[in-house]
């Protein structure tokens, strides 16, 4: 699948979907882990796998951290 | 080995020790055969030697007759020329006996079975078959899944011990479902001969090849990987043909998921279920014949008059055998007699000892450690799935991930399956629920045996 930034928010807010942790209103500001989507560290790295499944790459694995769906879209957009 | 084959041929020669699709060989031929190998061998000078054939009619001989000369043969798998020239050079093999085209050249002398199976040129060479106590070696490779394989140093001596109580079984028809380059097929050859058994040896020897054998053939008995078991009952629901009237189904090579034995029960229902647990290195412990999952703790803390005993340390299964190996080729020799680590992670349930999967399998998930095989039970359990496969993903926040690879059934909604795989891990603690689902055509294995590690 492609890294545009709709395609990578559907994968986003599929799998935040597919766990029940999607919150409500969530944009693109909204953290992703504590006072957010309040992902764990297994949840993260399942996103980071998901991710790079379906896209072929992902920020966690090359040691960011992105703490946003902004951030995430950020990494594809300067991939 | 050649005293196996001679002890059958003394009293019946003309009994059928061999059965391919090309024909049939009787002990009395393969004795003899045996004798010229053995006289080639000791004419040429010949202490070490590999051997590139499948065909065990061919095999069988070249073995035999290399444990009477006391010279050491090694078995290689049907791989292409570059992986056995590797071999080659790995364990220094002067002399490679094959009757491949595309191996010539492959080592300074290259033979083709006829130039030992036809025997020495000079007929005064001849070799006395009477056993000795002197060690006669022979060379297993491993299958090479954690790293390059190694040369496992046997003594023909240990290993026929370990068949003094097979009893006589002529009208036993044993299904060759290992190579023989491989331990496990090596044990199969050693009952079958020293039962006096018929040998039936398909080549290739994959599921399909091994059921068609099973029905064409009239395979009576049966020993492989619980991988091929899957694959070939899989394959038996597929083609709709005749179920094999099998009387004895064997399973070894690799922890047995214990849902498998329920299955292969009902589908061979006049066949005994039974589980042997051995490795190259040291060699069988018998079997388990009750049909139950793992081991009875029975075989613990034998003590020192058992030819096999086992303790466990620290979660993992330790072994002292008097069948196992002398130690590894071109390392130092090994107290063979010794206790040993399996590799095999293991608990005490009840009466029983329970394989949780290779240590070299663990999977660790942010510093917890996870076995795949408890998983892959379960998963193996969800309709819709025909085979699994679990291993370590490496992942950059946990360091791994548990993943699964799944074959799915015809006509599957793999969305639906992929929530049902979910439901039926979602009891299990965080680090052990699968993170990664991959839907896929095969899984790999080598050797009959599942991966677990990511290829």
């Amino acid at each position: 699948m492609s890294t545009a930034p709709a395609d990578v928010q559907k994968t986003v807010t599929d799998f935040l979907t597919s766990i029940e942790k999607l919150p409500e209103g969530f944009g693109t500001d909204t953290p992703l882990y504590a006072d957010g989507a309040e992902l764990d560290s297994l949840e993260t790295a399942e996103l980071s796998a998901t991710l790079e499944d379906v896209h072929g790459s992902d920020p966690y694995s090359i040691g960011e951290m992105p703490q946003t769906l902004g951030e995430i879209l950020a990494f594809y957009a300067g991939a | 080995m050649d005293e196996l084959l001679r002890r059958v041929a003394a009293v019946d020669p003309a009994r059928v020790a061999v059965v391919t699709h090309d024909g049939t060989r009787t002990y009395g031929q393969l004795a003899d055969d045996a004798l010229r190998v053995a006289a080639a061998l000791t004419e040429r000078g010949i202490r070490r030697f590999a051997i590139a054939e499948v065909e065990a009619a061919a095999v069988l001989p070249l073995l035999a007759g290399a444990s009477l000369a006391g010279a050491e043969a090694c078995q290689y798998p049907p791989d292409a020329p570059d992986d056995l020239r590797s071999l080659v050079e790995r364990f220094d093999h002067d002399v490679l006996v094959t009757d491949r085209d595309d191996l010539a050249g492959l080592a300074p002398q290259v033979l083709g079975t006829g130039a030992l199976l036809g025997g020495a040129s000079d007929p005064s060479v001849v070799v006395d078959p009477t056993p000795t106590d002197d060690v006669r070696p022979h060379l297993v490779l491993t299958t090479g899944t954690t790293g390059a394989p190694r040369g496992v140093r046997h003594d023909w001596n240990r290993l026929v011990r370990g068949t003094a109580r097979v009893r006589p079984a002529p009208d036993e028809r044993w299904l060759l479902a290992f190579g023989l380059h491989q331990f496990a097929g090596l044990q199969v050859l050693l009952h079958v001969a020293a039962a006096g058994s018929v040998l039936v040896a398909p080549a290739p020897r994959r599921p399909v090849e091994g059921l068609e054998a099973m029905r064409a053939l009239g395979v009576t008995h049966a020993s492989a990987t619980p991988t091929y078991w899957r694959f070939l009952v899989a394959q038996l629901r597929s083609d709709g043909g005749p179920v094999p009237a099998l009387r004895q189904v064997t399973l070894g090579g690799e922890a047995i998921p214990g849902p498998l034995l329920g299955e292969l029960r009902a589908t061979f229902p006049d066949a005994a279920v039974s589980q042997v647990y051995a490795a190259s290195e040291f060699g069988s412990t018998g079997s388990m014949r009750d049909g139950r999952p793992g081991l009875s703790i029975d075989v613990l803390d034998r003590g020192d008059d058992a030819d096999v005993d086992m303790r466990i340390v620290d979660g993992e299964l330790w072994i002292r055998s008097r069948t196992g190996m002398l130690g590894y080729h071109g390392e130092p020799p090994i107290e063979a007699d010794g206790w040993r680590a399996t590799g095999d992670r293991v608990e005490i349930e009840g009466d029983r000892v329970l394989f949780r999967g290779r240590t070299s399998e663990i999977i660790n998930v942010g510093g917890v450690k996870v076995h795949p095989l408890p998983i892959e039970e379960r998963v193996a359990a969800v309709d819709g799935v025909v085979m699994a496969r679990v291993y370590g993903r490496p992942n950059a926040m946990t360091g791994a991930i548990v993943a699964l690879e799944v074959v799915a059934a015809p006509g599957t909604d793999e969305a639906e399956l992929k929530t049902a795989l979910k439901a039926a891990c979602a009891d299990l603690v965080p680090a052990s629920r699968p993170r990664s689902i991959t839907f896929v055509d095969e899984i790999v294995t080598t050797g009959s045996k599942i991966l677990r590690r990511e290829l």
